[in-house]
């Protein structure tokens, strides 16, 4: 990085946090810090709910997918927008008219406090640990990409939120992800625009689509049915429907950024205005990669995109057989780039024979690419056993530091930075509101003023957000960070969604009976894991349905002692 | 489906109609991408 990138990217993160803090002073009340004093129209919180869910791995590693595997991830939101529709008909009512600061104060009305107090618990393991490893994702990417020591990398990732969150509280996060928002959508548009410049004189942005949909990248739609396909519509809108409203309806980092809608109209709105931008926005993000893609049909492209593995293998005693390795590609890739050059003209010249012919020597080309990278990663495998054999989030990040020109790289850089800062905070945020409102009040003082409180958030954030980049710190112990968080996630989100549509559709079972299901089920779903019984996946699907289950049958044998009904759902 | 909320949505008669919206949306983008796919393959 140059000193132009230097200085965009620390001008970047000063702007976002300086307008964060002046936006939200004067915070006096517990509303105000924790909700926002309900106070923001809906394209705040639309737009904050879009910052919290898109980490910085969401901008490294879709190009990177899309660049290796096609445009099918997109079918994984197709579930997002149905989701969307359902938390703006039941939960967003329901939390609005109760005037909860949490998703769990909601169960205590609807079942009792322990139910509650145990949701609390479990988001609170589950968040906290996860936003350690966000922390640690895009850290280690930048780290290894560009020589930072990835303990300050993760002091620095973790720490200028705390800034502004513990100063700033809600009002600081929203008017901070309209900023980030809007700072993304800007530098990935330019890097779009820069990748097809960046094409031969003759190759447009029509030309590069043809290119890209002749070599199988803009597999968009698949409607087979089948489940072991892992992106597919089925998939997408089914699974995904399912992750989705667990994800919104029952996680405080998203619950508590829908609460702040000045209304149940704003707040709904929001919801729906995410809903139909999140797909687009996906298919867009995904588009880059595929125009990268096209790029290095152009271009020589590294073997394997992670430069520290590929030095380390020069160093190491497979080097000859990496060189050869490395020569190998060097060749199906010049073929290929004769091959692909012949397509655009045949295309151009509507030579039907012709572009089948070289799409036949393209497709060939591509397979003994993967053929000779699948080496590769054996061979990396074999020197360092710990070592990353995935390049998906390196590809992007690669590209942008070989060839977009100084100023964008800094920006680029920014765009990283700004979208784990977003996610992050949200957590914090999330971590603290659950702290004080479920445990601290709701068990140990209830009756001291709301100034008390006030300042017992703030604690609580700077407390969590220390433990988080901690928790970043020891992360490199986990392997495969993806795959972590997915199987942290998948250990209690089905339990929690579980509680959640007990409460909203279950209305004979009572607090008593969800209750001991959720202890039992929890048990149930972390013994699943331990003893490896199924892919991690399934533990949500197990932990929701057991849930249930285990919960209608103790309500047969055990009935609750009837309370007045809670808030049944309105439909 | 709830409609007893007073705050109506800027863009719609009712709430009803803005679901149907956002699903519809939804719907058009599966079309158009699986248009898209099929017109570059």
């Amino acid at each position: 990085m140059s000193g132009i990138d230097w200085l965009i990217l620390a001008g970047t993160l000063a702007l976002i946090i300086s307008y964060g803090v002046i936006r939200s002073r004067g915070n006096r009340s517990m509303d105000d810090y924790l909700l926002a004093d309900q106070s923001l129209p809906w394209y705040h919180v639309c737009l904050s709910v879009m910052a919290t869910q898109a980490s910085a791995v969401t901008f490294l590693s879709a190009p990177g997918q899309a660049f290796t595997d096609g445009m099918r991830f997109v079918q994984f939101y197709f579930g997002l927008p149905l989701a969307m529709v359902v938390l703006a008909i039941t939960f967003v009512p329901i939390f609005h008219r109760l005037k909860v600061f949490t998703a769990y104060e909601y169960l205590e009305s609807r079942f009792d406090a322990r139910v509650r107090v145990f949701t609390a618990l479990l988001f609170l393991l589950q968040r906290s640990l996860s936003t350690g490893l966000s922390i640690y994702a895009p850290s280690i990417i930048l780290s290894t990409i560009l020589g930072w020591n990835i303990f300050w990398t993760n002091i620095i990732m973790g720490g200028i939120v705390l800034v502004y969150t513990v100063s700033g509280g809600a009002k600081a996060i929203s008017y901070t992800h309209l900023q980030q928002m809007l700072i993304v959508t800007v530098a990935m548009f330019i890097a779009g625009w820069m990748t097809v410049h960046l094409l031969p004189a003759d190759v447009g942005f029509v030309d590069a689509l043809q290119v890209a949909g002749k070599s199988g990248r803009l597999n968009t739609i698949d409607l087979t049915f089948d489940p072991d396909s892992r992106y597919n519509v089925w998939s997408g809108l089914i699974g995904g429907f399912f992750l989705q409203l667990s994800y919104f309806g029952t996680d405080q980092s998203q619950v508590g950024r829908y609460l702040t809608g000045q209304s149940v109209g704003q707040s709904r709105l929001g919801l729906l205005a995410n809903g139909m931008l999140k797909v687009p926005m996906q298919f867009l993000i995904l588009l880059i990669g595929v125009l990268v893609f096209v790029f290095y049909q152009f271009n020589p492209s590294p073997v394997f995109f992670n430069k520290v593995e590929t030095d380390q293998l020069l160093k190491s005693p497979y080097a000859d057989q990496y060189r050869r390795l490395e020569t190998e590609h060097e060749a199906i890739a010049a073929r290929r780039q004769k091959a692909v050059l012949t397509l655009n003209k045949a295309l151009s010249t509507d030579d039907t024979k012709s572009v089948e012919q070289t799409r036949a020597v393209i497709s060939q080309t591509d397979q003994e690419a993967k053929a000779v990278k699948n080496q590769v990663v054996d061979l990396i495998k074999k020197n360092n056993p710990v070592g990353d054999t995935s390049d998906v989030n390196y590809v992007f990040l690669r590209f942008v530091l070989d060839f977009l020109p100084h100023g964008l790289i800094g920006l680029l850089i920014a765009v990283i930075f700004s979208a784990s800062m977003g996610s992050i905070a949200a957590a914090y945020n999330s971590l603290a509101s659950t702290t004080i409102v479920d445990i601290y009040k709701r068990l140990f003082c209830n009756s001291y003023s709301d100034g008390h409180y006030l300042k017992a958030s703030r604690i609580a954030t700077v407390i969590w957000g220390l433990f988080c980049i901690v928790v970043a710190q020891f992360a490199s112990k986990l392997g495969s960070m993806i795959e972590a968080v997915n199987i942290l996630g998948s250990l209690f989100y089905g339990v929690i969604l579980g509680i959640f549509l007990v409460a909203f559709y279950f209305k004979s079972i009572g607090g008593k009976a969800t209750f001991w299901a959720a202890v039992l089920t929890e048990g149930i779903v972390i013994w699943c894991w331990w003893t490896e019984l199924t892919a991690f996946l399934w533990l949500n699907v197990i932990g929701c349905v057991l849930l249930i289950g285990i919960a209608w049958l103790l309500e047969k044998v055990m009935p609750s002692r009837r309370l007045q009904p809670v808030d049944a759902v309105d439909v | 489906m709830h409609q007893s909320d007073p705050d109506l949505p800027p863009f719609a008669r009712s709430w009803r109609q803005l679901y149907f919206l956002v699903i519809g949306s939804l719907l058009l983008e599966i079309v158009l991408f699986y248009g898209f796919m099929q017109y570059f393959s």
